[in-house]
């Protein structure tokens, strides 16, 4: 009711507002976390993909000829992406 | 929940069409970046080697030498292209004589292979043959050979770039300035305000968009130039000129080294999307979170 009714009367209505809220998914959803950008579930996973290569290029260079396993790098990574997907 | 499925119908034929041919190869090139194949040798078999192919890339002289002069070619490229391409689009915008014949000259290196490209512009720099040496020895004295200067060979490939792609920056800016409302100018020029500050404050936050789609095709072109340059130069002298795409061609066919060029394939494509994703972050995204 009151749709059919707005107090702004410059607003155009979105008539398909509800639809596109329950067709939403959860992982969808942007939130403010740690980042310094508003992100969703694939934002946060793909930028833990892209620290995780940049770890793993940066371990082999200067890191593994020291004798520090690369398996360390991929540990580190997964620690990373795990707090970046939940808090970031 | 009906429109659903059929956008999913509707979408099927393209996503079938990406998958065979964007995801499919991508996942074979990765796959094949951890693992040493060379068919052409005695033994073909293609044999696991884990993070060997990465391995010996960061420690690849000639890759790292190929990394900093693609960044550096990149770099000039791409901002003289913006900057010649945004003042062409204002000068297109005005009506002068001759402006369509012009405009049309203008575009015309867009529509040649690159392939082609190479060739007028090796044709044109050679130095017994060619008109641009010739010029520049007649006129200033300077000696312009690309075969034996370094710096020469770059710049001839960052102008070859330049002189290449600016018409695709232009036509674009062009389309993105024309759909310009014309009130905040107008409103900007009562309230006093000079052509600087009309294109710092109005002009240019209002075509970021467009600029930065620019920047992105760009970008993603000049980080993949290979046919131009191996044309016109091969990639010398030395490894003055040979960009990441240039090392890659050099490694997987005339050395049939499949598995180590996989593996900088695989780098480049990481280092397009990551210089992407931090130019959309850096510009777009701050805006649409105080939105």
């Amino acid at each position: 009711m009151s749709r059919t009714e707005p107090q702004d009367i410059e607003t155009p209505i979105n008539i398909y507002e509800e639809q596109e809220e329950s067709r939403q998914s959860p992982l969808d959803k942007e939130r403010d976390g740690f980042l310094p950008i508003q992100t969703n579930w694939f934002d946060r996973v793909f930028i833990s993909v892209i620290i995780w290569v940049a770890l793993s290029l940066f371990w082999l260079r200067f890191l593994e000829p020291a004798g520090l396993s690369l398996n360390f790098s991929h540990a580190i990574a997964v620690l990373l992406g795990v707090y970046i997907v939940w808090k970031g | 929940m009906q429109s659903n499925r059929l956008g999913w119908i509707l979408l099927a034929p393209t996503l079938v069409i990406l998958f065979f041919f964007g995801v499919v190869p991508f996942l074979y090139v990765l796959w094949l970046s951890f693992h040493q194949w060379n068919p052409f040798a005695l033994d073909p078999t293609i044999v696991y080697n884990g993070a060997d192919n990465f391995r010996a890339l960061v420690f690849d002289s000639g890759f790292l030498s190929s990394l900093g002069v693609t960044i550096a070619f990149v770099f000039f490229a791409v901002l003289s292209e913006l900057i010649i391409g945004y003042l062409l689009a204002q000068a297109f915008l005005k009506e002068f004589p001759g402006k369509a014949f012009f405009r049309t000259i203008h575009t015309l290196p867009l529509i040649m292979a690159p392939i082609i490209v190479g060739s007028i512009w090796k044709l044109m720099t050679t130095p017994s043959i060619g008109i641009i040496p010739s010029l520049l020895d007649s006129w200033f004295g300077f000696d312009l050979n690309i075969g034996t200067s370094a710096v020469a060979a770059f710049t001839v490939t960052v102008v070859m770039d330049v002189w290449h792609w600016t018409p695709l920056v232009t036509l674009t800016l062009i389309a993105a300035l024309v759909s310009l409302p014309a009130d905040p100018f107008e409103q900007a020029q009562i309230d006093g305000a000079n052509k600087r500050q009309i294109f710092w404050h109005i002009t240019l936050p209002m075509i970021a968009p467009a600029l930065l789609a620019t920047v992105f095709i760009r970008l993603m072109d000049a980080l993949r130039t290979v046919d131009e340059v191996l044309m016109l130069t091969g990639g010398g002298p030395g490894s003055a000129t040979r960009y990441l795409g240039v090392h890659i061609f050099k490694e997987v066919f005339p050395k049939t080294n499949y598995g180590y060029g996989s593996a900088v394939s695989i780098i480049v494509l990481y280092l397009t999307i990551v210089s992407c994703w931090l130019l959309y972050v850096a510009l777009i995204a701050p805006r649409n979170k105080k939105a």
